[in-house]
């Protein structure tokens, strides 16, 4: 999902013929799902469900809940399709959905971190077992040094360092200046500095 | 040269084409600066290590078909909640909160003013002379009887009185519904030299023993 302007503006075909199988950009698809194609919002799912799980899972650090929460992104980026406007690209307004729908819910329940698990780490046969040990704990403790920030802090660091998004998509996407993002990253990495000092 | 500010340092750090290159070059020369910089560096690498644990691939063979059953229903654009003229129940808590504290308001105000403040009913005269001599200008007799009987029959002061039949003095002062000190003294004194006369006259009634 990048933030870039959809693939094309140019004139759309007909909606009743739409080939979904071939590569439709995003503003089609949505057009075509208004029109009452559902399928067309299978495609867009599957376009986008990869980055939309990721963002969720940065901010609830579990697999249960990232899927619980992802399915819940699209559900609500579905009902509220009406108000995309095509002004940015329909993978901003996404991110803007899964945001909110991530900070509302970090605002309600304490994240349930996943313990540290080995098999989620990179190849054993080329890694170290205590290397591996140590760089599992370390993710781990990142994971929960994130958790702890605040909510805007935590949406500028994830997008940023995680989705590679640029500080003026951020802006688009949370609402708010490109100065005031940057603040909020600069802020979410010395409290990050702080914290992962302040640990045992 | 001052410092460079927070988004001149994140500027910094990620090699930003937007940051002027005065401030680059104080950041390069500035210990302080330099200091910050790497700081924030090191732990933007660290937190840049992490890695999402990859879902089984039949996640995602499954996530659409989740979300498709979920909105099976559901019309795209439209919530499903509610109908289009009811989304308005839908509104936060605070909106609720706030309707609710009004509608509160109003009830009470019209309690208040169809109970308490309600104007006295007018007596009808048991004669038409006064009524007409009333009409006249002229002074009606026995306007005092005629105030007497509108408080024995005023509904607003009825509840009053039921109220304070059963209150005790001791109990009233216990409940902080006592007047405070000087009070009286102070009202004695914003009396009329009539309306202390008057006063002087119905308290000596009222302790006078009864048949004295």
């Amino acid at each position: 999902m990048s933030v870039t302007r959809d693939r094309t503006d140019a004139a759309r075909p007909a909606v009743p013929g739409l080939d979904l199988e071939a590569s439709v950009d995003d503003r089609t698809l949505v057009d075509a799902c208004r029109a009452g194609r559902r399928d067309a919002f299978d495609v867009i799912v599957q376009r986008h469900q990869r980055q939309v799980y990721q963002l969720c899972y940065r901010f609830v650090g579990n697999h249960e809940d990232a899927s619980d929460l992802a399915q819940d992104v699209f559900i609500r980026a579905y009902r509220g399709l009406h108000s995309f406007k095509g002004n940015s690209a329909f993978s901003t307004w996404l991110y803007r959905v899964a945001v909110n729908v991530c900070l509302n819910r970090v605002a309600s329940h304490a994240p349930r971190l996943a313990a540290f698990d080995l098999a989620d780490r990179p190849d054993p046969r080329v890694e170290r077992a205590d290397t591996r040990l140590l760089r599992g704990e370390r993710a781990a403790e990142v994971r929960a040094a994130i958790a702890r920030l605040p909510r805007k802090q935590r949406a500028a660091l994830i997008l940023r360092v995680y989705h590679e998004l640029p500080h003026e998509a951020i802006a688009e996407i949370v609402g708010s200046s490109v100065g005031a993002v940057k603040a909020n990253f600069f802020h979410a990495l010395a409290n990050l500095r702080k914290l992962l000092r302040a640990q045992p | 040269m001052k410092h460079l500010s927070r988004a001149e340092l994140v500027d910094f750090i990620e090699a930003s084409p937007h940051m002027p290159a005065a401030r680059a070059r104080h950041a390069s020369t500035c210990s302080e600066c330099r200091a910050e910089a790497d700081a924030l560096r090191s732990i933007l690498a660290l937190a840049t290590t992490d890695d999402v644990p990859e879902p089984s691939p039949l996640f995602w063979d499954h996530f659409p078909a989740r979300v498709a059953d979920a909105v099976r229903d559901e019309v795209p654009g439209r919530s499903s909640d509610a109908p289009a003229g009811m989304r308005w129940l839908r509104a936060p808590v605070m909106t609720w909160a706030v309707a609710a504290t009004m509608s509160l308001l109003v009830i009470i105000t019209v309690v208040w003013r169809t109970t308490l403040h309600a104007p006295a009913p007018v007596m009808v005269p048991a004669t038409g002379a006064p009524a007409a001599a009333n009409a006249t200008g002229a002074p009606v007799a026995g306007t005092a009887s005629s105030d007497e009987s509108d408080v024995d029959t005023d509904e607003a002061w009825a509840v009053v009185r039921a109220a304070a039949q059963d209150l005790r003095w001791e109990e009233a002062h216990a409940a902080g519904l006592s007047a405070p000190p000087g009070a009286a003294e102070g009202l004695a004194l914003e009396l009329t030299a009539d309306e202390r006369s008057e006063l002087a006259r119905l308290l000596d009634e009222e302790l006078k023993p009864n048949g004295a």
